[in-house]
């Protein structure tokens, strides 16, 4: 299962697509199951500079009360840094921040290996 | 400390007006990232894992009460009220807006202050030793030097576009506090046998995946011919450097493959075939830079003062005045180091209030003068002994006065995964749980001096190769894992750390600090630092203590 | 084709290009030329005492010391950028100008674009062929966009210090 992520321009604001729109939660973010609509999502999400900066896919996987991304990295980038709790998505709080701290260990998203390596 | 001039400030304010302009193509899509991405990261504009980062230029780490109060305003207002400084002197904003940049820099603009090349393929910040100008045994003033360095490197139409990042770092103390041995160029100020001032050219040292001690490639150029002999070595780098892997490009790798001898003869030949008049500085330019770092008007004080003899009965500030307190080269006079390194607290971290008063302090009691440390710590250089008390009192009751300077809680980390898009792993949770168990200042004093530098990733923006203890973090299978090395330095015994074991997982880090310091503690003799014990003992004793259960 | 803007010194204007850049298989057609350097050494005195103008394309790793010797008789050497970011050109076009007091038009072509103009006035360079679609307008205003320079270069700006001393 995979999910859609990138910077937002304006403010550098990790975001996840979700139906056409990008949304700033992952909790909202939009799942694909199918690689093939994944792949596609990518490829139109790459033409939307104006919006979003460096989209890629990253792996999700079942935890505990939902969805969470596979790798530590992403999941920083989810729910905010781990050295100050009120900053970041995290400090306005809520069940989808539980859901992700329960995630545990895994690689980098292969999507996110890839970008690093296409630069 | 150099001022702004009309002219200086032009060329601020010209700039501003280019990346404004810039950041409205971008926004607007007439620039891809690909062609802006290079345009924002020479104005130190970062994207990072939660937003942007603005890397705010502090040169030899210098500032007055003003331009750090304007820092903190920036930080209130545009940022989460604090920023961070870095190991190269640098002040980081971790919550920046795109939109916001141009406005930012504007603001910095007005005191003097800017991001310029503090990222990018170009001539980065210059640092020097945080006591330059202080330091009783100075060749010159190493300020001097950052300053023409800096005019000179600023939008250099040549050097904007190199293989790779480069690095000055400026020294005229034989105990070099600048870590010149591991920069692209080391200079080092001093006077040859017959009283000329000049520099030792070192060239080739860095940290990263390939760390090296940088060679010197030339023992004394003449002072006046810095910048002609500078413009040989970029170009000769520009032109030869590496462009095919970034693993590989910067000029370390360049003088390591040619030999330093080879690369030394290509650089002088350059140089010959270079119209020195044409790039050298004037003399009339020189003085007039020179000028602004006369020596402040210091009073004619005693040696010593009976406000800060008194003051020592009370144990937590002669403990402060044992560590954070050190002797200044005018009779009366100390230099007070400011702590950000409060255990538990993010290193080198200093919150938008903390700065004001810093500032504050810095005004009236430092000459209005504050530098930032290497060590991600601030100095006020010049306090009267007799007012270090009342320095004492204002620092203690915002925090900033943790008496651990050079001691094992005194740590350096980089932002680490928490922040930085490089990142394998976090380093601030590292350094809070290390710095955490040496909390008692009895401990920590009993350690003595430890340098312990963490670094999220191999880039080694904490300086783990030169720690003496230096902590690496590793992604293993997704999860945060460690590498300890031991028996680094950056200071004029320079060496690189030799890696202890099998990288550790984050929960037994601190711990496996720990049995390194029970080791040398047990080991240590007559005065040894951690440092000498190990060049003494070796590794053996201190990786049985930590993979004793490995077997 | 992309668009010739040629930097006076004061203004930058459109200009057409009477050279043709030919490629090392290809027959060299009438007229003016930009040939590689490899082709340049084995063709270049003939093509020239053709009564041609001969232009030659520098690539990032060639060096310009190679066609010192030439240089009076080649009236365009065309810097080759592949991306934007390798800038070895940046120190050709000097070494050019400030060591070889090179007089002919210094070319840039490749991933030539406009936010770069400025650096590469300063460099020497006078004929553009901008990657970018941007006019000769636009060049001139980021050429321009600096009242000040600090070092000197091969423009003949005067640096910061010499203002500061007048």
């Amino acid at each position: 299962m995979k999910a859609l992520t990138g910077s937002r321009l304006a403010d550098g604001e990790a975001v996840f697509l979700s139906d056409g729109g990008w949304v700033d939660r992952f909790a909202r973010a939009q799942l694909f199951a199918d690689d093939d609509a994944a792949l596609a999502a990518e490829a139109h999400a790459k033409t939307q500079i104006t919006v979003v900066v460096d989209p890629y896919l990253i792996d999700v996987i079942e935890v505990e009360g939902g969805w969470a991304p596979l790798s530590y990295r992403e999941r920083v980038r989810a729910m905010g840094p781990t050295n100050k709790l009120d900053h970041g998505k995290q400090a306005e709080g809520g069940e989808e921040f539980e859901v992700l701290s329960h995630a545990h260990g895994a690689a980098r998203s292969k999507g996110r290996v890839e970008l690093i390596k296409r630069k | 400390m150099y001022r702004y001039d009309a002219i200086d400030k032009e060329i601020l304010a010209d700039r501003v007006a280019e990346f404004r302009e810039q950041c409205q193509r971008r926004l607007a899509g007439e620039l891809t990232e690909d062609q802006f991405k290079r345009l924002r990261l020479m104005n130190g504009l970062y994207l990072q894992l939660h937003a942007y980062m603005l890397r705010i230029a502090i040169p030899y780490g210098g500032l007055t009460s003003g331009q750090l109060r304007r820092l903190a305003h920036i930080a209130r207002t545009y940022d989460r009220g604090y920023g961070h400084f870095t190991t190269r002197t640098n002040l980081q904003l971790h919550w920046i807006k795109l939109k916001d940049a141009p406005d930012i820099l504007a603001e910095l603009a007005e005191v003097g202050m800017h991001a310029i090349q503090t990222s990018g393929n170009d001539i980065r910040n210059i640092t020097a030793d945080p006591l330059a100008g202080i330091n009783a045994d100075e060749a010159d003033d190493p300020r001097v030097w950052v300053e023409v360095l800096r005019q000179w490197s600023t939008f250099h139409p040549e050097f904007s576009f190199l293989p790779r990042k480069f690095k000055i770092a400026v020294t005229a103390s034989p105990a070099d506090r600048a870590a010149t041995k591991i920069y692209d160029i080391g200079l080092r100020l001093h006077r040859n046998a017959a009283g000329e001032l000049g520099f030792e050219m070192l060239v080739g040292g860095g940290l990263g995946r390939t760390p090296y001690l940088g060679p010197t490639i030339r023992q004394h150029l003449p002072v006046r011919h810095l910048l002609s002999y500078m413009q040989a070595i970029l170009r000769v780098y520009n032109r030869h450097g590496r462009r095919d892997n970034i693993w590989k490009a910067r000029i370390k790798v360049l003088v390591a493959s040619l030999g330093a001898e080879a690369f030394a003869r290509e650089v002088e030949a350059e140089w010959e075939s270079t119209d020195k008049a044409a790039i050298d500085l004037p003399d009339t330019e020189l003085a007039r830079i020179r000028s602004a770092f006369i020596a402040p008007a210091f009073e004619k004080l005693p040696a010593t003062s009976a406000t800060f003899d008194a003051a020592k009965a009370d144990p937590a500030f002669a403990r402060f005045a044992r560590h954070n307190v050190r002797p200044h080269k005018v009779p009366g006079y100390a230099i007070v180091d400011v702590s950000l390194k409060k255990p538990g607290e993010t290193p080198g971290d200093c919150s938008s209030d903390q700065m004001d008063l810093i500032a504050d302090v810095a005004e009236r009691w430092s000459l209005d003068e504050i530098r930032v440390a290497y060590e991600q710590n601030l100095i006020l250089p010049h306090v009267k002994l007799d007012d270090v008390p009342a320095v004492w009192k204002a620092l203690d009751g915002a925090e900033l006065a943790t008496p651990n300077i050079g001691l094992v809680s005194d740590i350096i980390a980089c932002p680490g995964l928490d922040y930085c898009s490089l990142a394998n792993a976090r380093a601030i949770p590292i350094a809070q749980a290390i710095a955490t168990r040496f909390a008692d200042p009895v401990l920590a004093e009993k350690v003595g001096k430890l340098d312990i530098k963490i670094s999220g990733c191999i880039n080694a923006c904490g300086h783990h190769h030169v720690g003496a203890i230096g902590i690496l973090g590793v992604d293993k299978k997704g999860e945060e894992f460690y590498q300890v090395s031991l028996g680094g330095s950056g200071e004029a015994d320079a060496s690189l750390g030799q890696i202890l074991g099998p990288a550790l997982p984050a929960g037994k880090v601190a711990e496996a600090v720990d049995q390194l310091v029970d080791v040398y503690l047990r080991e240590r003799q007559d005065g040894e630092r951690f440092l000498d014990t190990f060049r003494r003992t070796g590794m053996t004793p201190f990786k049985e203590a930590v993979y004793a259960d490995a077997h | 084709m992309p668009m010739l803007i040629r930097w006076t010194g004061q203004n930058a204007v459109a200009a057409e290009d009477p050279f043709t850049a030919v490629a090392d298989e290809t027959d060299v057609p009438r007229g003016d030329v930009i040939v590689s350097l490899q082709r340049f050494q084995t063709e270049g005195q003939r093509l020239i005492a053709e009564g041609r103008k001969v232009g030659v394309r520098i690539e990032p790793s060639e060096a310009v010391e190679d066609i010192a010797a030439d240089l009076p008789n080649i009236a365009v050497v065309a810097l080759a950028f592949p991306k934007f970011l390798q800038g070895q050109a940046y120190s050709s076009a000097r070494i050019l100008r400030e060591r070889y007091r090179y007089q002919g038009e210094v070319r840039a072509v490749g991933d030539v674009l406009r936010e770069q103009a400025g650096f590469m006035a300063r460099c020497g360079v006078n004929a553009f062929e901008a990657a970018d679609g941007s006019t000769p307008r636009e060049w001139g205003h980021v050429i321009g966009r600096f009242r000040h320079v600090y070092q000197r270069a091969a423009d003949g700006r005067a640096p910061a210090f010499e203002e500061r001393a007048s």
